[in-house]
Formats: structure tokens, sequence, C-alpha cells
């Protein structure tokens, strides 16, 4: 899987992933979350386009990067779902999401939604709809 | 260990446990399932449900310990899918509470995510332990109405379900 960065704007990062998401290399995913904060950015969108597979682990990732976001530390998945419940109600409540989607092909985008992901992340058809939804944050 | 390398007609891999070995049992999956006819649905159905299960064997049957993963193709004429068999502790990934997607997830657990995949993407999981102690997980899907057995040479790789404690 390669993992690319680019800043659109100072608080803004975008993480495009392409390949094969698994056990392997989420950990680089959540890396890159993690260097995006610290370079100041304050909002993510990440890119799942080019994405041919995604395994359960990729879940963990997003969730993590969305934790980053926030200030906080991912958690251990054992405990994921409060922290993800706890995410999708604030993100509600400020209406600024740290983490937003772009482009899931549809066999990711099946992942996520069976998973019960779908409806705790913005997810845009692209990425520059992405970049502009979160520009106007 | 001996179960593990049974002289068997089924198409076969043995891995050595190990998260880099994931995108190498996708293949052979994804191969498997083309040449058996299988259509795209079955094909990401079936590689997502083995990734997921291998990883669970890597990441909580092995938990870092070294260890070997066989992973065999089923076929018949209704169904295919594949067989995992290890050496971990015993562990019946049956038995990880599936998240009920219509409650509050604060009631989720993401731990059982994996699993919950597998599950809700097959139409038939199961677990046995070996006589030897490990473990051994199916999952399977039917073969759907457009797509006809590939060949007509389906394995027996059916006859050791059926035969499960």
């Amino acid at each position: 899987m390669d993992i690319t960065t680019e800043r659109p704007s100072p608080d803004v990062a975008v993480i495009g992933l392409t390949g094969e998401l698994d056990g392997s290399n989420f950990e680089q995913v959540i890396d890159a979350g993690r260097a995006a904060r610290d370079g100041g950015a304050r909002r993510v969108v990440i890119d799942l386009s080019g994405l041919t597979y995604m395994g359960s682990s990729g879940l963990v990732a997003l969730h993590s990067i969305a934790l980053l976001m926030r200030g906080q530390e991912p958690t251990s998945p054992e405990d994921g779902w409060q922290s993800i419940h706890d995410l999708g109600t604030a993100a509600a409540a400020d209406g600024e999401p740290g983490v937003v989607l772009a482009g899931p092909p549809p066999s990711i985008e099946r992942v996520l939604d069976r998973s019960g992901m779908l409806g705790l992340f913005p997810v845009h058809a692209d990425r520059a709809s992405a970049v502009a939804a979160v520009a106007t944050a | 260990m001996a179960e593990l390398h049974a002289a068997e007609a089924l198409p076969t891999i043995t891995i050595t446990a190990g998260v880099d070995q994931l995108a190498g049992v996708r293949a052979f999956v994804r191969a498997q399932v083309a040449a058996a006819g299988g259509d795209d649905t079955t094909t990401t159905d079936l590689v997502q449900a083995v990734d997921e299960l291998v990883c669970n064997v890597v990441g909580h049957g092995y938990a870092g310990r070294p260890g070997s993963i066989e992973i065999a193709f089923l076929e018949t004429p209704d169904e295919i899918g594949f067989r995992i068999r290890d050496d971990a502790p015993p562990f019946d990934p049956r038995s990880v509470p599936e998240p009920p997607l219509d409650l509050p997830l604060g009631e989720r657990r993401l731990g059982g995510m994996g699993v919950h995949l597998a599950r809700t993407l097959t139409d038939g999981f199961d677990h046995r332990i070996l006589p030897t102690g490990g473990n051994e997980v199916t999952v399977r899907k039917r073969r759907r109405p457009s797509t006809g057995p590939s060949t007509g040479e389906a394995t027996d790789g059916h006859h050791d379900r059926a035969s499960e404690p």
C-alpha cells in the first residue's frame, strides 16, 4: 500500500491510500494521521479511492486518526466502539468533523457500511469535493 | 502439526503466522475462487472473510508466537469456501459477540469486527478443535444462481464439514 500526504491548506491534510490496507500496514496509516496532526492539520481527508482492499484493521486506522484529530490517543480496539460513539456525538455537536472520507470504491464502502462506520464519517464522492467540504467547515 | 500436513487433494497453502503473509493469502483466495468460476461478489466476500480470520489467528491465536496456518480451498457443486487450520490454543471465533448494528454504537466493540464481517459475508461459518488441539475454521458461500460449477470436477472438500463434533 502506498500512502501520500498533501496539505492543500495549513489546517487540512489529505492522506491518499493506494493498494491494500490490512493488518500489516494499518499502523502506517495511523502514523500518517499522527504526522498530519503534529504538522498542524486540524482536519484530515482520507482518500480511499485507490484502495483495492480494506480489512477491519483499516477501520481501526480510520477510528484512530479521528481520535488523534481530537487530541486523543487511539484506544484499544477492544474498547473502541464507545470511543467511536463519543466521537460521533462530538462531531455532530460542533459540526466540524476531524476526518472525512473520499471516494471509497463500492467494495470498501460495503465494509464501512457493514461495520456501521458509514454514519460516523462524512463520505464524499471524491477528493476534490471532500477538500472543498472541509475548507468551508 | 501432523494433521495440518495431511495429504489431501485440496489446493492448499501453508504460511508462517505473520501479517506480512496476508497479501499472499488474499491472492490465493482470489485465484482459487476465480478458477472455480466465482463472481466478483463471491470473490470479494471470501477474500475479506479469510483475511479477517487469518489475521485474527496471527494476532490473537498465536499472539506473536511463531506458528503456521494452513489455508485450503473447498469446492462442491453448491458451495465454495476455505478451511483455515492452525496450531494455536483452541478458540471458537463464533463465540465472539456479534456487534448488534441496530443498537447504539456504545454497546459494540470494534475488536470483533473482523469476525462480524466473516460471519455476515458468508453463508457458512464453522469451527472445530482438531485432534491435535489446534483449530479448524471453515467459511463457505453458496454458488450464485448465475454461476454453475466451473468444471464439474469439484473436490470432496465438503467431506469434513458435516462431521463437526
